[in-house]
């Protein structure tokens, strides 16, 4: 399905998360002392590695697992990923490139009106849930896509989800068909225009 | 008590005594000559010197406190204006100086920077005290000169001429003694002072240089109230020659002899330091030097009564409170500090440009070795082709399935090799210190360091607390 074009929406991906595995074992301790960029954090037992050109902050394990956050699109994680990934092994371990996913992609959407929650949670009431005492946004989640929206009073909504393993693009594709789903059922309830 | 000279040369010396004299034992134990020893310090605090890292790194003039400027409470006001009563020529620290004189009313001490270099005025009132505690008391402006070569010589362009020289501190300290006391009483009557010990005696001299003979002759050239002069003060520090001076401290209160027995050397007492000053001669040294030899035969003599009185009149313009021997070297190695730049302590925020090594402290929330960090890289990116990956093609497609597929070799990562700015840490700036918070906000860093040294622009620096801000 196609995006939503009707309404020239714009869906900003704004972080993706990926992982993968170097199948080595890390030596926190060197990393920390001879890498550059770095942040040891030993009561955890990661070290944090900071790049800017994916502006991508890399959580390392000692076992060889690193959760790569904030690129603002998944090619970016994949080559902040392997960014990372060279650098550690200009610091002499003997990394290798493998088990990358993108295990969440956060999109953010703006709508040009308010949302009445309550109604829009009563017009989708097996899937949606608004809890105003623990969290302002009402959210329901779409199986198939394993994605779950979060729609603000504001008209703001929040759509983070996986894509499906295979498919480099889907994610964002996949937000934006959210969109369109979406976009109707919250039409429904806006408030005013803005 | 203010002080604006560098802690640095300090430390440093401290710090290699301290090394040097742990190791003499191992040394010896280890059956090495101490001469080895001795030559390793040497080697040490050439280098030291060589680096140019440290201003004044002159081991044998380092002293401390140089002087202690007590000032009177209604000091206070005259030092608001800081370049009024109190002027360094030099120029130098002048700000911190008169600052925190008025942080005192009643009070205020505050140190000569050692870097200050002479010719230096004293305003009246003051009473400055040597490294080593000697206490002098100016009541007429004083002007502290140094004189060229190794003695300092204060010039005088007072006229009041006190002669007073005192022998080695360990030479003839009865006779002079016996001089000074004799003098002292009268000077003593004078301005009711209690007997006081003998002191250095402070000349006031013409404004020309004045010779030294005429000095020894113990003229009082002019009556002149010591409150019209301008603010010049001679301390005189008469150099003994013939005796042993500390001879690498080019600035010894040799002649002043101020024997403990019969003299209350009590600080507080009012002495009568006297110090003979000699004009910026050096040749007038040697001169005054036998001179002097002759001169205190001449008071042993005579006992100069007579001319005492009329000296000490003026000599209460000059009043120097004098309270230890060994005062002259004190001052002298106190102000020898001309070459010593004054290094502005450090506290305070610290520009975080500076490259930044924690010491074993706490490895924690740092940038450790940053600047290694990015040589090395920028090494081994020179040394090129991935290590670790296989020789396979570039594969940049997600990994397949198969296992043995699984790798993705970063020899691909040849390609996307970082290049992230490795050299933004050429400079050597670096910054060895311990630290009591790192905060990071985002990309926003806050340091709060405590104790540390750092070289930056080649100079060293060491501070008890620094603080700093940087964006990553």
């Amino acid at each position: 399905m196609e995006p939503n074009n009707d309404v020239a929406l714009d869906i900003i991906i704004t972080n993706v998360v990926a992982v993968f595995r170097t199948r080595c074992h890390l030596n926190l301790r060197t990393i920390a002392r001879e890498g550059s960029n770095v942040i040891y954090k030993p009561e955890v037992g990661k070290v944090l590695m900071k790049l800017r050109k994916p502006r991508i902050t890399a959580s390392i394990w000692s076992s060889g697992k690193i959760i790569c956050t904030g690129a603002t699109s998944e090619e970016e994680a994949k080559l902040g990923a392997r960014r990372l990934a060279r650098c550690l092994q200009k610091l002499g371990f003997k990394v290798k490139f493998t088990d990358y996913k993108v295990v969440n992609v956060l999109a953010v959407c703006t709508m040009p009106f308010q949302i009445q929650l309550i109604e829009f949670t009563k017009n989708n009431r097996p899937i949606a849930s608004y809890e105003p005492e623990l969290h302002p946004a009402a959210s329901y989640r779409i199986k198939n896509l394993k994605a779950t929206v979060q729609i603000f009073s504001t008209g703001s909504i929040t759509v983070t989800g996986t894509s499906v393993p295979g498919e480099v693009q889907v994610g964002s594709s996949e937000q934006g068909v959210e969109r369109t789903k979406t976009f109707p059922l919250v039409k429904q309830c806006r408030l005013k225009y803005r | 008590m203010l002080s604006n000279s560098s802690p640095v040369p300090k430390l440093y010396i401290s710090v290699i005594d301290d090394v040097i004299e742990s190791m003499r034992e191992v040394f010896l134990d280890e059956g090495v000559e101490e001469r080895v020893l001795e030559e390793l310090r040497q080697l040490w605090e050439s280098k030291v010197m060589q680096s140019k890292a440290v201003e004044g790194f002159m081991k044998d003039t380092l002293n401390p406190s140089n002087f202690v400027l007590q000032l009177p409470t209604n000091y206070a006001q005259t030092l608001r204006k800081p370049t009024a009563s109190i002027v360094i020529p030099a120029g130098q620290n002048l700000h911190n100086f008169t600052a925190k004189a008025n942080s005192s009313s009643t009070l205020a001490t505050f140190s000569l920077p050692p870097g200050v270099s002479y010719p230096v005025q004293i305003p009246a009132g003051v009473t400055l005290q040597t490294s080593s505690g000697h206490l002098y008391k100016v009541n007429v402006p004083v002007m502290v000169t140094q004189a060229p070569g190794s003695h300092r010589v204060l010039s005088q362009p007072i006229q009041h001429v006190l002669e007073q020289r005192e022998p080695v501190a360990h030479q003839e300290t009865t006779t002079n003694s016996t001089v000074l006391q004799t003098i002292a009483p009268p000077v003593n009557d004078l301005y009711n002072h209690p007997p006081a010990p003998t002191g250095p005696v402070i000349q006031p001299t013409e404004p020309q240089p004045v010779a030294c003979q005429q000095l020894g002759q113990g003229q009082c050239t002019s009556t002149e109230l010591p409150a019209v002069q301008p603010p010049v003060v001679q301390k005189l520090l008469h150099s003994q020659l013939p005796p042993e001076s500390p001879s690498d401290s080019p600035f010894t209160l040799e002649g002043i002899d101020f024997s403990p027995q019969p003299l209350d050397m009590s600080p507080t007492s009012s002495f009568v330091g006297q110090l003979t000053g000699l004009q910026e001669k050096a040749g007038q040294m040697q001169v005054l030097g036998s001179e002097f030899g002759g001169r205190e035969e001449e008071d042993m003599n005579n006992a100069e009564m007579g001319t005492l009185p009329k000296v000490t009149e003026n000599t209460g313009a000059v009043n120097l409170e004098h309270s230890e021997d060994s005062v002259k070297a004190a001052l002298m190695k106190a102000v020898s500090y001309n070459d010593l730049l004054d290094i502005v302590q450090l506290d305070g925020v610290c520009d975080s440009s500076s490259e930044e090594e924690q010491a074993a402290g706490g490895p924690e929330d740092d940038f450790l070795g940053m600047i290694n960090a990015e040589a090395l890289r920028a090494l081994q990116e020179g040394d090129g082709s991935s290590d670790g990956g296989s020789s396979n093609s570039n594969n940049s497609d997600v990994e397949d399935v198969m296992p043995e597929e699984e790798e993705d070799p970063l020899n691909s990562g040849d390609d996307v090799s970082e290049q992230d700015i490795p050299d933004l840490f050429e400079t050597d700036n670096v910054v060895v210190c311990q630290y009591d918070k790192i905060h990071r906000s985002k990309n926003r860093w806050k340091f709060y360091l405590k104790d540390g040294v750092m070289c930056f622009g080649g100079k060293d620096y060491v501070f008890s607390k620094a603080v700093g801000e940087a964006e990553w």
